[in-house]
């Protein structure tokens, strides 16, 4: 069926004779709206935990999707059914803000105009923030090619049915609602949530500020003749999402256009359904997939007749609030569009707590402390849940697995090598991993929820433009620090391809989440009463790497690159909410212990069976000592290129091979090398700091700290990781990630090598 | 006169902006227009300034601030 739906048929119901409008069994939901304006925790409330993150094709911008489920129900259509917000508000119109539209929606107000059955499951798609449809970057093209490719198929008439959910910021209307004529002009059908709501009062000298949000929503759907949906997106029960549904539900059966937005064009539809956009317009550039949009002119000049719709609703929404609602003081609220006085400034509490957090003096302190709080919590907070983890895999967990099999004769065979020291040994390294990655993901969410880390780009603005990268630029730089992958996709926000590409090289020198786990074995068996100190300068160092490659680039390869302007919205504070926290917390935990998990697992069993396989000397397979198995071999060969850094010894040398597969491998590496050349001794947390310090002293001539923290910067200066390097080379193409590589462990090696050289003469 | 040039709290209207073509495009987008009225709320380092404008808080680093014209405006009564 077509976007636009089939012609009802008429049935009984409840209320005499009406019509049902057939819901498809899965409708196609967009949701669409700016940074920021509540479309993530509207899509966690909608979805639950049907939800996962896949890449936009061809692409590494990451989208979430999932799973939409509303119990299936039946609404007559009029205003006072149990599905609506209880009948009618002061002002008349149902709380809900669509039924009195009366412009095409599916619910006019009337009783019995119409039954909806409402689909029971919809997939949706959580599209990347966008101030607009006239996309500046890779993720801004993800969802104008999305909606392109809705209207597209909305027009043609067959497929999938579709509904875009424009997500409305009541704090900021204005900027909300271009976006929204945007959509709108592409012919969508769309549903329009109204989010922010409980921000809206704090925000003073907004238009919406004291506005009763169901009045606020029903004056809205009255102005655009679209379903207006006030959303609390964080109460799941009684937040609006039902009326959400209901709404979704009803424009996919009876599509409505936005009052005062031109349809595509008379041409739109011809007879035969088929899309026939004017020649010339946008609609028909995207049409006919014709990436070069029209030139800027033309679209200044229609941007101004969209521009001109916006004040028009403003004024026509705040207008009309401003009577019922401040009888005693009609300009108030009038005074909204932005271009009419609003008196004097009346400061909030963002703007009070920004005058100490944004403060010229006091802003890069405060964001100093903040990143060295961040990292004292996932060292001093989740390590000794690290170590309890591990200790329980190694001990009891290792000992039952090991008893199991001797009850079928396997005891001591290769099956329990491969599962102990292969799989087990793995599977530890994961869950070891869970507590640093939950509160890395938990604080890094901490910090985006409460609205300072658009406060940190801003702050780092200036370091940033020394490197002909603006603030933004700093986002995947910090997502770096959680883990690389992620931030590699993130650069696909900066506007610039060269921007992309300098952030790009950089984020590899960012310390990953995965390289903790190894300053934190490393620290605190070479440094135990300064642990916390020593993962401190790693991640200082970290900073300074970052810097001084981007200074080294930015007067070299890329001396074309010039920084944007800063223009960030900065979102109000706010508490962050624990549910919507915790929930994006797993979500994010869960996807790296998918991720990760398997190729942590995978590697250490091919590090087991290099252990297990012989190439020297007669054994069985499983029951090889080290100095004969082709793991040693390789890493014997290797391991003379790090004497000068001081660690060129066999295990320093395997975990840095397993290491390039992945971080995360490291630790676990060091543990099986150790356990497989002692066997008969467990390699608990402690017994593997000891053997560490052993072999990194007799390796480095009595020099065992400076060749610990040789070890760290050359960790955080090589390749990251395999799936790093193959995002790089997917982003970029082969030669600039062949060359990264290739610099990197040539920057790495003498990194190591001068720490090492200078920590060993102190 | 120009952004970082005008006093914390007063209120301004936008009466010009010299920023590229594409990058004043995308301010608008974002509702900082021609005849926008907006208060400097936060100077921020290196000259940085932080607007309210119709609600919103709006984060614009120093050289862009600077290309940013506006006026005090008059009030009446």
């Amino acid at each position: 069926m077509s976007c636009h739906g089939p012609a009802s048929a008429p049935v009984e119901g409840r209320s005499g004779t009406a019509t049902v409008a057939p819901i498809p069994a899965t409708v196609r939901v967009l949701l669409v709206g700016g940074p920021n304006v509540g479309k993530s925790t509207l899509f966690n409330a909608l979805t639950g935990a049907r939800q996962h993150t896949t890449n936009a094709p061809g692409t590494t911008v990451e989208l979430a999707t999932g799973t939409w489920r509303t119990a299936g129900h039946s609404r007559a259509g009029h205003n006072r059914a149990g599905h609506n917000r209880a009948g009618h508000n002061r002002a008349g119109h149902s709380k809900a803000g669509y039924s009195g539209a009366g412009q095409g929606t599916a619910a006019r107000g009337a009783a019995g105009d119409t039954t909806v059955v409402s689909a029971t499951e919809r997939a949706i798609v959580d599209l990347p923030g966008t101030y607009s449809l006239l996309a500046r970057s890779a993720d801004e093209e993800v969802t104008a090619g999305a909606v392109q490719e809705l209207a597209r198929s909305c027009a043609e008439g067959g497929g999938q049915p579709g509904v875009v959910v424009v997500v409305l910021d009541a704090t900021a209307l204005g900027r909300s609602l271009y976006l929204l004529a945007q959509v709108a002009e592409t012919g969508v059908p769309l549903v329009v949530a109204l989010t922010m709501l409980d921000l809206a009062p704090r925000a003073k000298d907004s238009p919406t500020a004291a506005m009763d949000p169901d009045t606020l929503a029903v004056a809205l759907a009255a102005s655009l003749g679209v379903p207006v949906v006030p959303m609390d997106a964080r109460n799941r029960t009684a937040g609006g999402v039902s009326e959400l549904g209901l709404a979704v539900d009803a424009v996919a059966a009876n599509p409505t256009r936005v009052i005062g937005i031109a349809p595509p064009g008379s041409s739109f539809r011809s007879g035969t359904g088929t899309a026939a956009f004017p020649s010339g317009t946008r609609m028909a550039a995207w049409q006919q997939q014709d990436a070069s949009l029209p030139d800027l002119t033309q679209e200044l000049a229609h941007a101004e007749t969209l521009f001109a719709w916006v004040e028009a609703v403003t004024e026509q929404v705040t207008t009309c609030l401003a009577r019922p609602l401040s009888p005693g003081a009609p300009g108030k609220a009038a005074a909204t569009s932005g271009h009419r006085s609003s008196g004097p400034l009346r400061r909030t509490f963002s703007d009070r707590v920004d005058t100490i957090l944004l403060n010229p003096w006091a802003g890069i302190p405060v964001f100093l402390a903040v990143v060295w709080l961040l990292f004292e919590l996932t060292t001093r907070f989740a390590a000794p849940i690290q170590g309890a983890i591990g200790q329980l895999v190694n001990g009891p967990l290792a000992s039952g697995v090991t008893w199991l099999l001797g009850l079928f004769g396997l005891a001591d065979s290769w099956v329990q090598g491969l599962l102990v020291d292969g799989v087990l040994v793995g599977v530890g390294t994961v869950l070891t991993f869970l507590p640093v990655m939950t509160v890395m993901f938990a604080a890094l969410g901490v910090l985006e929820d409460s609205g300072y880390l658009a406060r940190a780009a801003f702050v780092a603005d200036r370091a940033m433009r020394s490197l002909g990268l603006d603030g933004r630029a700093l986002l995947p730089l910090i997502v770096g620090f959680g883990c690389n992958l992620p931030a590699l996709a993130a650069t696909r926000t900066l506007p610039h391809a060269r921007q992309r590409l300098l952030t790009g090289l950089l984020i590899p020198l960012t310390s990953c989440s995965a390289r903790l786990t190894v300053y934190v074995l490393l620290a605190g068996a070479f440094f135990p009463d300064h642990a916390g100190t020593v993962i401190f300068a790693m991640y200082l160092t970290s900073v300074l790497l970052v810097l001084g490659g981007g200074l080294l680039l930015r007067r070299t390869a890329f001396r074309d690159v010039r920084a944007g302007p800063l223009m960030l919205v900065l979102p109000p504070y706010q508490r962050p909410h624990l549910r919507t926290l915790s929930m994006s917390v797993r979500m994010r935990v869960g996807a790296f212990v998918v991720r990760a998990g398997k190729i942590i697992v995978i590697t250490m069993v091919f590090v087991w069976a290099l252990m297990a396989v012989p190439v020297t000397g007669q054994h069985p397979i499983g029951h090889v000592p080290v100095a004969d198995s082709l793991y040693y071999n390789v890493a014997s060969g290797i391991a003379p290129v790090f004497t000068p850094a001081g660690f060129g010894n066999d295990h320093a040398a395997a975990a840095l091979m397993t290491g390039f597969v992945a971080k995360e491998v490291v630790v676990g590496s060091f543990a099986q090398s150790y356990a497989v050349a002692e066997p008969g001794n467990s390699s608990g947390a402690q017994s593997l700091g000891e053997r560490l310090r052993s072999s990194f002293t007799e390796s480095s001539g009595g020099h065992g700290g400076a060749a610990a923290l040789a070890f760290m910067v050359f960790l955080l200066a090589y390749t990251p990781c395999v799936a790093a390097l193959a995002e790089q080379r997917r982003l970029f193409g082969w030669r600039p990630a062949a060359s990264a590589l290739t610099a990197q462990l040539a920057g790495a090696w003498v990194l190591a090598v001068l720490v090492f050289q200078v920590g060993s003469l102190l | 006169m120009t952004l970082p040039e005008s006093p914390l709290g007063a209120e301004l209207r936008v009466t010009g902006v010299r920023l590229a073509a594409a990058d004043a495009f995308r301010l608008n987008e974002m509702g900082i227009r021609l005849g926008t009225l907006a208060h400097v709320t936060q100077h921020a380092a290196f000259g940085g300034r932080v607007i309210a404008v119709a609600g919103s808080r709006y984060a614009l680093d120093g050289q862009t601030a600077a290309l940013i014209d506006v006026e005090p405006v008059e009030r009446f009564g």
